[in-house]
């Protein structure tokens, strides 16, 4: 199989390039993803905030993705779901899985629109037990709102970036206790935005310069050993889930080994991590329409 | 009241390698596990070296076994079809008290019959390993040292031993054990068995184990140790297994570049902990050894950190045990009490020299409808192009990757789960999902909802591990 131009998921960044690559003249697009549906993480966003920019209005995660999905159906860019790549070899060729085989697929550009995945607590040098109860805020998020299922009720939140200030928040309203949101810089990690949003009106402590240096429980995590980084006072608490939120690594493993060839572009949050999706978008926008000169 | 020819207590890999070999043998066999699957306690963490045997004091058990066994372990490998890295150690010294130490050692392998030993110079040792430190001023070369998951083997007996008719008492607590009319009465959580001989593989519990009918001799005065994983994707990782002995005599530290791919470094040691718990300490002593032999890794690679206990033999008087201890203290009763390295490495040795003596003692003829071979989990990561497109046209779930850092499908996870698995750990365990670098956050919810569906349970019952572990809380959103 040969396309002109693969681009490798259909989140934001990977529709957004597939939609500029088109009007400006590409005709032969294949976008992929290991997802059953488009729209990379945006689907499990159920909150508002997203689309100042690009629409003008706040919306959803469903429907800004929903939004993108509807402008690609009027194209006849090619969308292949439930796809895993297992590689990219240097002469320009994917290896694509799915339920109905193995697909080498020869392309002339290649977009990397793969998004990035959560650092886990195992990165950290955390001391004691490694029992269930632990999850990312991203997975958290994907439990709770495509999967319907529940982490938790009496829970820690380590990390303030923006997925965990949105955690905290999706938390509390669905009745769920959040002992605090912890962080080991002496400020919040996300948008201000975010935190007037999510924190504030509910109330949830932050704790600044304060991190976990131990996990207790057999079984299912029972609490944590908490300590304040500035008088190196230690503090035992109770609970039943932790959610971390460490932060976004860019997910490039395919290309690692690649090197930067002419016919590679990079978009989105595998590219450098946006703190909007809008800018997400916009800059994909810019890089699709590059990858078709 | 069950009745079987022998009942062996502890499903880790010393009881899984006793049962199958004990299968060798015309015997009805009970293998007993308290926990819910096999290789949950020492075996599932632990150094994952298949020793080349050039430590133990000639004439020992260990020294005979570990040399017979590395020997073997190809073969062995290949009958219960799971990956051995056979990549060699280099055993590494920075001056001349461990030049000294690694001589020894040397000359003690020669008379041992460990075949191709050399002594390298620092030189040599770094030509063969880029990513060493400087300095390294002598290194002990062992081509047959090697690398093997232990979990994975000792999954892999087990199964081997069920196929031969051994049957497997998951969840079954040993609380007691008398004697009865045929030999032994053991009293268990799941009711009674009665059996003609006793093989006690009860790990960190033996000499409890032993004590519920003799007295032991030996007890275990457990020690803790911490490891660190390096992603496979991190860089300047070594090929061969590094061993470091300090020049002071103190802890080393071993690397071991896993069957996995990944960089296992530890580990660490803690005297007198039981605790599955990793310590703090623990953790930056591995990190500092491993900056000092290994200065090219980035610590930032790691992806996990866990703790192991090891089960130290120690006489009444406190003295440590250095040999290999089988407690016979009746003539149908054996304790394999506190076998730590290289146990792994003899784990098939002691089980077969175990079962001999038992066989013997119960006048067992050979069985000779005994078949080794076991099939592992067919595992889409490592077929060919060719290989991979043909499983996906005949099962479409082998297409659907469903752990895409171990590139893991749901055809392998639904067989795990068909093989045994009934956790999460399980499935892990059997085919890697979930181990690789986002640690489970990308496939951990999938397979909860593949376990429910394939166990016919709620969502909310799946546990990690064991009892007491379940993942979710118990409220079900509905979208």
């Amino acid at each position: 199989m040969k396309t002109e131009l693969l681009i490798i998921g259909a989140g934001a960044a990977g529709m957004a390039a597939a939609l500029s690559a088109w009007e400006a003249g590409c005709r032969d697009i294949l976008l992929v993803d290991r997802r059953d549906r488009p729209g990379g993480i945006l689907p499990q966003c159920l909150h508002k905030g997203f689309g100042l920019a690009c629409f003008g209005t706040e919306l959803t995660g469903p429907s800004y993705a929903e939004q993108l999905a509807q402008r690609l159906k009027i194209t006849n860019v090619r969308l292949a779901l439930g796809t895993e790549v297992l590689a990219i070899d240097a002469d320009k060729t994917a290896l694509l899985s799915d339920r109905y085989g193995l697909t080498e697929l020869h392309f002339d550009r290649l977009i990397l629109a793969s998004g990035c995945r959560e650092k886990s607590i195992g990165a950290l040098p955390v001391a004691g037990t490694r029992p269930a109860g632990i999850f990312t805020a991203g997975q958290a998020q994907e439990m709770m709102n495509l999967r319907g299922q529940d982490p938790g009720n009496e829970i820690l939140i380590l990390g303030s970036g923006d997925l965990g200030l949105i955690m905290a928040r999706q938390l509390v309203l669905a009745g769920k206790h959040v002992i605090a949101v912890v962080e080991k810089e002496a400020h919040y990690g996300g948008l201000a935005r975010n935190f007037r949003r999510c924190i504030e009106p509910y109330r949830i402590p932050l704790l600044v310069r304060t991190t976990v240096t131990e996990i207790h429980g057999h079984g299912r995590i029972s609490g944590v050993t908490l300590r304040r980084l500035d008088s190196g006072e230690e503090e035992q608490i109770s609970c039943d889930t932790l959610i971390t939120a460490l932060g976004l690594i860019p997910e490039r493993e395919l290309v690692r080994k690649l090197g930067d060839p002419d016919w590679l572009f990079l978009a989105g949050n595998c590219r450098r991590v946006h703190d909007l999706v809008d800018s997400a978008v916009a800059e994909a926008e810019r890089i699709g329409k590059e990858a078709t000169r | 009241m069950k009745h079987v020819d022998v009942v062996v207590i502890g499903g880790g890999l010393l009881g899984c390698f006793a049962a199958r070999n004990l299968c060798r043998w015309n015997l009805h066999i009970a293998l007993l596990e308290a926990r819910e699957d096999v290789c949950t306690g020492i075996s599932r963490a632990n150094t994952a070296i298949v020793y080349p045997g050039y430590d133990h004091k000639p004439g020992s058990l260990k020294a005979e076994l570990c040399v017979r066994a590395n020997a073997r372990f190809d073969a062995l490998c290949r009958e219960l079809d799971l990956p051995f890295s056979r990549c060699g150690s280099l055993m590494l010294s920075f001056g001349e008290k461990a030049d000294a130490v690694l001589k020894k050692k040397y000359e003690n392998g020669l008379s041992l019959g460990v075949p191709g030993l050399r002594l390298l110079s620092g030189e040599e040792a770094q030509g063969m390993e880029p990513a060493l430190a400087e300095g390294v001023t002598s290194a002990l070369y062992a081509p047959t040292a090697g690398t093997v998951n232990p979990w994975e083997l000792g999954i892999a007996a087990c199964e081997s031993a069920v196929a031969n008719g051994a049957e497997l008492c998951l969840n079954t607590r040993v609380l007691g054990i008398g004697r009865s009319l045929e030999g032994y009465r053991i009293e268990t959580d799941r009711g009674l068995f009665s059996c003609r001989a006793v093989v006690n593989c009860a790990g960190l519990s033996a000499d409890r184990v032993q004590e519920l009918l003799f007295p032991a001799a030996v007890h275990i005065a457990p020690d803790a140790a911490d490891y660190l994983i390096l992603d496979k994707a991190a860089e300047n990782k070594p090929t061969h297994i590094i061993q470091y002995e300090p020049e002071d005599g103190g802890k080393g530290l071993s690397a071991v570049p896993t069957v996995e791919g990944s960089l296992l470094l530890g580990p660490s040691e803690r005297e007198n902990e039981v605790d599955f718990a990793v310590s703090a300490e623990g953790l930056s002593f591995v990190r500092e050894r491993a900056a000092r032999v290994l200065p090219g890794l980035d610590l930032r690679d790691t992806i996990r950190s866990f703790a192991a206990v090891r089960p130290n033999p120690r006489r009444s008087d406190g003295s440590s045990i250095g040999s290999f201890v089988i407690e016979h203290p009746d003539p149908g009763f054996w304790s394999l009490i506190g076998i730590k390295t290289p146990g792994l490495t003899c784990a098939d040795e002691l089980g077969r020299h175990l079962a001999d003596q038992v066989a013997s003692f119960l006048n067992a003829g050979v069985n000779e409808t005994f078949d080794g071979h076991r099939s592992g989990v067919k595992k889409m990561r490592g077929m060919s192009r060719e290989q991979r497109n043909a499983a996906i046209r005949e099962n479409p779930d082998c297409g659907e990757v469903l752990c895409c850092c171990e590139d893991v499908t749901r055809a392998e996870a639904l067989e795990a789960i068909r093989r045994g698995a009934t956790t999460l750990d399980g499935v892990k365990r059997r085919v890697g999902a979930g181990m690789g670098r986002c640690q489970g956050s990308r496939c951990q919810q999938k397979l909860i909802a593949l376990l429910a569906q394939e166990l016919g349970v709620s969502e909310a019952a799946i546990c990690k591990d064991g009892a007491g572990s379940e993942i979710l809380g118990s409220r079900r959103y509905e979208n």
